[in-house]
């Protein structure tokens, strides 16, 4: 009885001393051999990736010196069930003591046994309330028949150790856990801000603090709503609180929703929040998820502005073609008509002002021909599509009232619409220098491929003082994003303007 | 028979042309006007026997013109044109006051009689 309280006193206290669960199952070793001075104890457990065979994860020696061969051994040593003495343990549940292991010749270790002077050997289960959990052995130095008090006092140590041994484990996974929650929270691109029942800040992460402008010391112990909620959302968030807190329904738990947060200078930005409540013993722990959603917001507006701005700009196409038609081809055919049948009632009696009729007719409709070939020139250019930029350009530059000059352009074919995009944006060009620059002397075309993008540079040598947002490049600017490019309109007063996209193009 | 006329149209290129149209088939022209109000004002200085008004002016449109002379000269010969099909437009060229309907490209001094006469 004496030896069972020394020793289960002696493995409380190791244990009670232990950084992790290995330590504790050194610490208990070293209790246990000291207790009953035999110089060598080891743990064994399941493998982790093998659960069929024991491994040894634990060894205390008295002596490095003579057990350091065996506990090398017995460190690289693996056994099935049944195999060797800790199998045996594993496989009968029960203390299985060896008068002298150097002479038995069922042990795979008895020849390093027997080489470290190791004879007496007790192994016993050590279990928890997940059952036998794992088995310690206990060399002596010198052979020794079994000693029943000595097996009953080992067999309440392995129960005490089975307990102690997976609350530390169950501590260390704690520990663990919440190491990885730490860093989680760390690197979170969200904010993560958690407070307790009382609505103040227990958590204030880094993401929070990049984003609201309050360090997490400035923050923790605040209330929340006076810290980051909008003075007249404050009330709306203490009452929902306070209800939740007072077993009312939860409104906003676990859902996701968009609503106003304030930086620490009072600013107000919309943010995405979800809110999780904790389950955590105790007084509930809410934590909110928050996400600046300014730029979306701003990208969204952006992107329903340039829809409308795309489709207003077909009308206004339309609007524009159906004008031009009305105004130059329909009027020039009017008058084809109104000639030809004037010269059809002459014919035969006036023959000479019949004729004079015919030619009033040829000459309205070559005019009206052109008209229409101009038209459908800026509708789509029809060369574009045969010949590609090079062609294209050139009949630009050609009909260009400002003298112009293409200093370079890619001879091969590109994608339509990057084709199309870049004649217009020299075309768009070439009539504002024409209509709003007309003192230009020279306008320079470059159209060049780089790095996967066709680079388009027209520059004038007139006044500047060009409006970025124009009706025109406001319509080519979106016709070159909706190609995720760019276009930027340098146009400083007095030093010429420079148009400059740039499209991507996939070889 | 109605031998003298004011062309409004906005296009010269047209009055031009139908100035001369007419002009080879015997009318008189009386006068040309560019919009509403110059025609409004041109009728009453020319008192012209028929106005050939077209349907797309700038400003006032020709068929508010057509109105403001049927109250104010009702004696005054209306024909609306338009470079647009007749179907469409008759009925409302009429129900504005107007004697008929011409197709610009269908103008002839004729043609003009005809319509007046029908």
């Amino acid at each position: 009885m004496a030896v069972r309280m020394r020793m289960e006193q002696a493995v409380a206290r190791a244990v009670a001393g232990a950084t992790d669960a290995s330590d504790a199952y050194t610490r208990a070793l070293c209790a246990i051999a000291q207790g009953v001075e035999w110089p060598f104890a080891a743990a064994w457990e399941p493998d982790v990736v093998d659960p069929d065979k024991l491994r040894c994860v634990a060894i205390w020696a008295a002596d490095e010196e003579g057990p350091g061969a065996f506990a090398r051994t017995t460190w690289a040593t693996a056994l099935r069930r049944g195999e060797g003495l800790p199998g045996q343990v594993w496989q009968s549940g029960r203390t299985i003591w060896i008068a002298d292991a150097a002479t038995d010749e069922r042990l795979p270790r008895r020849p390093a046994a027997a080489d470290a002077g190791m004879h007496a050997a007790v192994a016993f289960p050590v279990r928890s309330e997940r059952g036998l959990v794992g088995v310690v052995e206990v060399f002596g130095a010198t052979p020794r028949e079994p000693d029943a008090e000595l097996v009953a006092a080992l067999e309440v140590v392995g129960v005490q150790l089975g307990q102690l041994v997976e609350r530390r484990r169950a501590d260390d996974s704690r520990h663990a856990s919440e190491q990885r929650y730490r860093a989680t929270l760390q690197a979170a691109l969200d904010c993560v801000v958690t407070m307790d029942h009382r609505g103040r800040v227990i958590e204030f992460n880094p993401a929070a603090e990049r984003t609201f402008g309050y360090s997490s010391e400035a923050a923790v112990g605040r209330e929340m709503a006076e810290l980051i909620v909008p003075p007249k959302l404050r009330e709306s968030h203490r009452g929902g609180l306070a209800r939740l807190l007072a077993g009312g329904a939860p409104r906003l738990l676990d859902r996701r929703f968009e609503i106003e947060a304030m930086r620490s200078d009072g600013t107000l930005f919309p943010v995405e929040l979800a809110i999780t409540r904790i389950d955590v013993p105790g007084a509930p722990v809410f934590t909110g998820y928050l996400r600046d959603i300014t730029e979306r917001r701003w990208a969204e507006a952006e992107l329903r502005a340039s829809r409308v701005r795309i489709v207003e700009a077909g009308d206004a196409a339309r609007r524009r073609i159906e004008r031009d038609l009305h105004d130059g081809a329909q009027q020039q055919l009017v008058s084809v008509a109104i000639s030809l049948r004037a010269a059809r009632a002459r014919l035969l009696e006036q023959p000479a002002a019949a004729s004079e009729l015919l030619d009033e007719a040829i000459t309205d409709l070559a005019q009206g021909l052109e008209e229409l070939r101009e038209l459908a020139r800026g509708i789509h250019p029809a060369v574009l599509m045969e010949g590609g930029l090079g062609p294209a350009l050139r009949g630009l530059v050609r009909r260009s009232p400002v003298p112009a000059q293409l200093a370079s352009v890619p001879a091969e074919r590109l994608p339509e619409a990057v084709e199309v995009a870049a004649y217009f944006v020299v075309s768009e060009a070439l009539t504002n220098v024409a209509r709003h620059a007309p003192a230009a002397t020279l306008v320079k075309i470059d159209v060049a491929r780089r790095d996967g993008r066709l680079v388009v540079k027209v520059r004038d040598d007139a006044g500047g003082g060009a409006d970025p947002a124009g009706g025109g490049l406001r319509g080519l600017a979106d016709r070159i994003a909706a190609l995720e490019g760019s276009l930027e309109v340098h146009s400083p007063g007095g030093g010429g303007t420079t148009i400059h996209a740039e499209i991507p193009c996939a070889s | 028979m109605a031998r003298s006329v004011l062309i409004v149209d906005d296009h010269a290129h047209f009055r031009r042309t139908a100035s001369r149209a007419l002009e080879r088939d015997g009318w008189t022209i009386a006068g040309e006007a560019v919009d509403g109000a110059g025609a409004l004002r041109a009728a009453r200085a020319l008192e012209p026997d028929v106005v050939l008004l077209d349907v797309g002016l700038p400003g006032m449109s020709g068929l508010e013109v057509a109105r403001c002379l049927r109250d104010g000269m009702p004696q005054l010969a209306v024909v609306v044109i338009s470079t647009h099909d007749s179907a469409d437009y008759h009925e409302l060229a009429v129900a504005n006051g107007a004697r008929g309907f011409l197709a610009k490209a269908e103008l002839t001094g004729a043609v003009l009689d005809a319509l007046l006469a029908g």
